[in-house]
């Protein structure tokens, strides 16, 4: 759900239109639209050297790993499951909300890589070090707009 | 319920993909809109009882449905009928802002069709009247903000027959 759906479905609880303060919510969020497709487009088309740089850091700090075992399946596995987590935060970052994030890919995601036998640990460090990479390439501003959802999801494994 | 962002992400997440470049182009022209939608929203429900008050004139007021013997008859179903076309109004309304019909789905015509069916409410004099809302309102609201409620409108007419 995005704040527009938020405001929305609050109003319509009341049976009303949204109020004069609402609609500024409203006007604020989407005119700093464009920003956020800025991101958006950046995630997109850098995905695959934030993936292949992240892992590379995430490999010297923690080189007992499974995806670093020489099986190329997890490795695989592993760098695709990064890529799909850097497209959930463009999601959100769209979205203006951590929501995108949380119900495609937080909600179960200990359970998931537990049963998957992937030390969760391992997981955190590997989104930090994804983090550190996606940050490292924008500006200060945009940083800031993406590096919270990063966090979001190494709060979700703690 | 969605809107044009939330189901931008759901179309493409079941294809693990970014949105396209046509997607992206809707959206940015989405938000770029946001200023229209937002005085359009207002104006809607600072004149919300009038834009039902002269549709209604327009369309069913001076019709065979308000005498004896119509649908409309009695201020009970006049009632009934009024607080259902103010419903169209603020869902529509909803949808315009959130740019996506969803809403009107899930709230509006889930089931309704059958309703007015089974209670005898003719379809034709609704569509009449939601079709009178959207010329009213697009008076009210100006031609872009009318364009983009009209979409909505048409929505519930061709949901209902």
């Amino acid at each position: 759900m995005s704040m527009v759906a938020e405001l929305i479905l609050n109003a319509d609880s009341e049976a009303r239109y949204l109020g004069p303060k609402e609609i500024h919510i409203f006007q604020d969020f989407l005119s700093s639209g464009e920003q956020r497709m800025r991101i958006a487009r950046f995630l997109a088309e850098n995905e695959s050297r934030i993936v292949q740089n992240g892992t590379n850091k995430f490999w010297e700090r923690c080189p007992v790993t499974p995806s670093n075992s020489g099986v190329e399946r997890k490795t695989n596995s592993c760098m695709r499951d990064q890529g799909w987590y850097v497209r959930l935060i463009a999601y959100s970052v769209m979205a203006g909300s951590e929501k995108p994030l949380e119900e495609i890919g937080t909600i179960g995601i200990k359970e998931m890589y537990n049963s998957l036998e992937i030390p969760i640990r391992n997981i955190a460090e590997c989104m930090q070090c994804l983090k550190e990479e996606a940050v490292s390439m924008m500006n200060e501003e945009d940083a800031g707009e993406v590096a919270p959802y990063f966090d979001f999801i190494i709060q979700s494994l703690s | 319920m969605q809107d044009l962002i939330t189901s931008t992400i759901n179309t493409f997440d079941v294809r693990a993909q970014y949105p396209d470049s046509d997607a992206m182009n809707r959206l940015e022209n989405y938000f770029k809109s946001g200023d229209l939608r937002a005085k359009a929203s207002l104006a809607i429900s600072a004149n919300a009882k009038s834009i039902i008050t002269k549709a209604v004139a327009k369309s069913l007021m001076y019709t065979d449905i308000t005498a004896p013997g119509g649908n409309m008859y009695t201020c009970r179903r006049y009632a009934a009928c009024i607080r259902d076309l103010e419903y169209f109004l603020r869902y529509a309304t909803y949808a315009m802002l959130a740019g996506d019909p969803s809403i009107l789905e899930e709230r509006v015509l889930n089931g309704l069709r059958e309703t007015y069916n089974s209670l005898g409410v003719p379809i034709g004099g609704t569509v009449r009247a939601v079709q009178a809302m959207k010329e009213v309102t697009a008076d009210l609201v100006g031609t872009e903000a009318g364009k983009e409620m009209g979409v909505y409108f048409d929505y519930i007419c061709s949901g209902l027959s």
